[in-house]
């Protein structure tokens, strides 16, 4: 036991201590940052920029529609220097003070204009000129704004007065938005589905990672012959075991890193908001109870075995990374493959197809878990599915420390698959 | 107790396409310095690795200081140096030899004790410079090997297996081997060593087994298996001139059975019967200048020779040219 564990102390300390995996760690957060808090500050951007503000209205039009106007752009904004400037001029003369707008926009004193005149106030045209001219929101904004003047003017025309008039044209409407889907959760069931995604996602990318990392380490072990000298000390499973053990360990220790996280980065999400100046929305997190916490662990663990144990076979064969490359390609193909299904699953996690897949221990550490965040599996098909995987796992036990004690002692050519085959059959 | 640190009985291994070891019996006896001499595929780095439980023989049973190779406890008392040397390369050198001390059940204190005793001793750790803090990287070749030995000695144990320690060796690093091997033979250890250079083995050997083709050639303790070879060797040096008369000499089969030439120095195995005051006789007449006559014992080199060359089945020459390139594989 003594032994084993320092075969993965060293394997964790080695790997925890190294440069990559402080980047990792620290890049995973800003990641999972970035994904969490540009889509909120985009969505702010859909705002109305202060620019709708510094324009100039040209108000052909004698009967005060401009100041009305203004006052409808500038909305709630008290500021009174957030009001655009309203010139009044004779529609002769609105030729020349387009010309003389358009210096203006030019020399960036302005943003742009509006030009309003008689057909405006019909509700037929209205032009407006300015750098801005391609912002949807500030065209929105003063679209909005010009419906509601004109509105506004028709009201009066038939006898209703101004103060009527501003309380039934102003309309503060919160629009929310909820999707449907035929499971008929709304807004709490996307949560769900993003965070399936992110646990398969999480999944897939540590075992690709860390299987290879496996891989790797147990072709320097090899490479540089400390395998012998280690192989004298303990048995080879002892090895094995302890480096599937090290390694599983960084991995787990990295995870758990990413999840808290990203946890406090959700619980902080609405003071950064704030700071953003973006509109906060809630975010609610799923509930995850303590059993689906352990299934999550124990699906992770599984698949970590099953896959790094099968690497560290192929890192036993070879003799070099560029042969493992080529080696582990059955592996990754494996692996890829429970990735391709990560999305179809999200989109129908009760179907044959997930079912099916969810009892494969090829694709079962990836598949039961986002399954699990987004829909209840009956405790049949969870029992089967872990079953299953823990049968998958001593195949690959076995397999893998048969093909590892052979494997590590063999330099020269790669071996062939028959070759392999056969190393399983010796005694040892 | 037993006498024997290492007691093989009938020991065989066999891979798919060959029979690695055959029925190999030998015995080591506790406290001595015991030589493996083969040329490369003679079976000594499989017999090392079944002796060291790394591989399972096929057939056979092997005991050491009577216990079964397979008896985990008895790896603690094991030190074992591979042909091939490496480290963990990124790994701090200090940190190396505590994960190797750890897995022959050193306590960390103790092993962080006996680890400066030794960068001391091997002058890795000095006053300006402590190079138990470096990365393995960061050593030199020579430095390395001095690691990898202490490695191997960290926790001192009561047998040691080198295979092929002198290969790669600078001479600094290998007379340090050298001195290493008699202090240890000194403190009771037993240390057993494979090699293909015959003048290490005869020099520091107690006993020696020559292996060909997985097959146990010989065995027994230095002295006698010259003994048993007989004084029929002649030592013969010349101060140049003549050489080409000594080659017809030397090809008379009455007279010669095997020489081995090393240009000015010949050692050469009597014919049965022949008389080596003939032999001399024509060696001055044919107008060499003799430097040294001598009658020795053969040396292990050409015991060796002869009697891997003897276990050749398919003819001498082809023999010798074998052994000869399984002689220059290494350094």
């Amino acid at each position: 036991m003594a032994k084993l564990w320092a075969i993965i102390r060293r394997e964790y300390l080695e790997r925890v201590r190294s440069k990559w995996f402080l980047i990792a760690t620290f890049l995973g957060p800003v990641f999972f940052a970035a994904i969490i808090i540009i889509p909120a500050w985009l969505a702010s951007r859909s705002k109305a920029t202060d620019e709708v503000y510094n324009t100039t209205i040209l108000d052909a039009t004698a009967t005060g529609f401009g100041q009305r106007l203004s006052v409808a752009i500038a909305g709630d904004a008290a500021d009174r220097k957030k009001i655009p400037q309203v010139i009044v001029v004779a529609p002769a003369e609105l030729a020349a003070a387009e010309s003389t707008a358009t210096r203006q926009v030019m020399s960036k004193e302005k943003v742009g204009y509006l030009v309003v005149t008689e057909q405006t106030v019909a509700g037929e045209t209205a032009k407006y000129a300015g750098r801005n001219a391609s912002s949807l929101p500030d065209m929105s904004q003063i679209r909005n704004a010009l419906r509601q003047t004109i509105l506004a003017s028709r009201l009066e025309k038939i006898g209703i007065d101004n103060s009527r008039t501003r309380e039934l044209t102003f309309i503060p409407l919160n629009f929310s938005t909820e999707r449907i889907t035929e499971r008929g959760r709304g807004g709490s069931g996307m949560a769900s589905v993003m965070f399936g995604f992110a646990i398969g996602f999480l999944l897939y990318m540590t075992i690709i990672i860390y299987g290879q990392t496996i891989m790797s380490s147990v072709i320097e072990e090899k490479t540089s012959r400390v395998a012998e000298v280690v192989m004298s000390s303990v048995p080879t499973n002892t090895l094995l075991a302890g480096k599937v053990l090290g390694v599983g360990a960084v991995g787990l220790t990295q995870q758990v890193l990413w999840i808290a996280t990203t946890y406090v980065l959700l619980r902080l999400r609405e003071p950064i908001m704030v700071r953003l100046g973006a509109p906060t929305t809630s975010f609610a997190l799923p509930d995850i109870s303590f059993g689906a916490a352990v299934l999550f662990l124990a699906f992770f663990i599984l698949g970590f075995i099953f896959y790094s144990s099968l690497y560290a076979a192929v890192g036993s064969a070879v003799n070099s990374e560029q042969e493992a490359r080529q080696a582990a390609t059955p592996l990754m193909i494996m692996i890829v493959f429970a990735g391709v299904f990560i999305q179809p699953v999200l989109l129908n996690p009760t179907g044959t197809t997930a079912q099916v897949l969810s009892l494969v221990p090829i694709t079962s550490p990836i598949i039961m878990p986002i399954r699990m965040a987004v829909t209840g599996v009956p405790p049949l098909e969870m029992a089967g599915s872990i079953g299953f995987l823990v049968l998958g796992c001593f195949a690959a036990l076995w397999l893998a420390s048969r093909i590892y004690r052979v494997g590590l002692l063999m330099y020269g050519k790669k071996p062939t698959m028959r070759e392999m085959a056969r190393w399983v059959s010796y005694s040892r | 107790m037993t006498d024997n640190a290492i007691d093989i009985q009938g020991v065989t291994k066999r891979y798919a396409a060959h029979t690695a070891v055959r029925e190999l019996t030998l015995r080591v006896p506790t406290g001595s310095v015991y030589g493996l001499l083969g040329p490369n595929g003679a079976g000594k780095t499989t017999t090392i690795r079944m002796i060291l439980n790394i591989i399972a023989p096929d057939t056979g049973t092997i005991s050491i200081f009577g216990t079964p190779s397979s008896d985990p406890k008895i790896t603690e008392r094991l030190g074992y140096l591979p042909e091939e040397r490496g480290l963990y390369r990124k790994m701090q050198v200090r940190s190396v030899l505590r994960f190797l001390a750890e897995l022959k059940g050193v306590r960390a204190r103790e092993a962080d004790r006996r680890i400066d005793e030794w960068m001391e001793r091997l002058s890795l750790k000095t006053p300006e410079k402590d190079w138990g803090l470096a990365k393995v990287d960061e050593l030199s070749r020579g430095m390395q090997q001095k690691v990898q030995f202490i490695g191997t000695l960290l926790h001192d144990p009561d047998l040691v297996i080198l295979d092929e320690p002198f290969s790669g060796l600078d001479p600094v690093n290998a007379q340090a081997l050298k001195d290493t091997v008699v202090d240890l033979k000194r403190r009771g250890k037993t240390v057993i060593f494979s090699t293909h250079l015959m003048d290490n083995a005869e020099r520091l050997c107690d006993s020696v087994c020559i292996i060909a083709r997985g097959d146990k050639v010989l065995d027994g303790p230095v002295t006698r298996v010259k003994d048993e070879h007989g004084k029929r060797n002649i030592a013969l040096a010349l101060n140049g001139g003549g050489m080409d008369g000594i080659a017809s000499i030397l090809r008379d089969t009455s007279l010669v059975k095997r020489a081995d030439d090393s240009n000015r120095f010949f050692e050469i195995e009597m014919a049965a019967g022949a008389d080596p005051q003939v032999l001399l006789r024509r060696v001055i007449e044919s107008g060499a200048s003799v430097q040294r006559f001598e009658m020795i014992q053969p040396s292990l080199h050409q015991i060796f020779l002869q009697k891997v060359s003897g276990a050749a089945p398919a003819g001498e020459a082809a023999a010798w040219a074998h052994v000869e390139d399984g002689m220059s594989g290494h350094g």
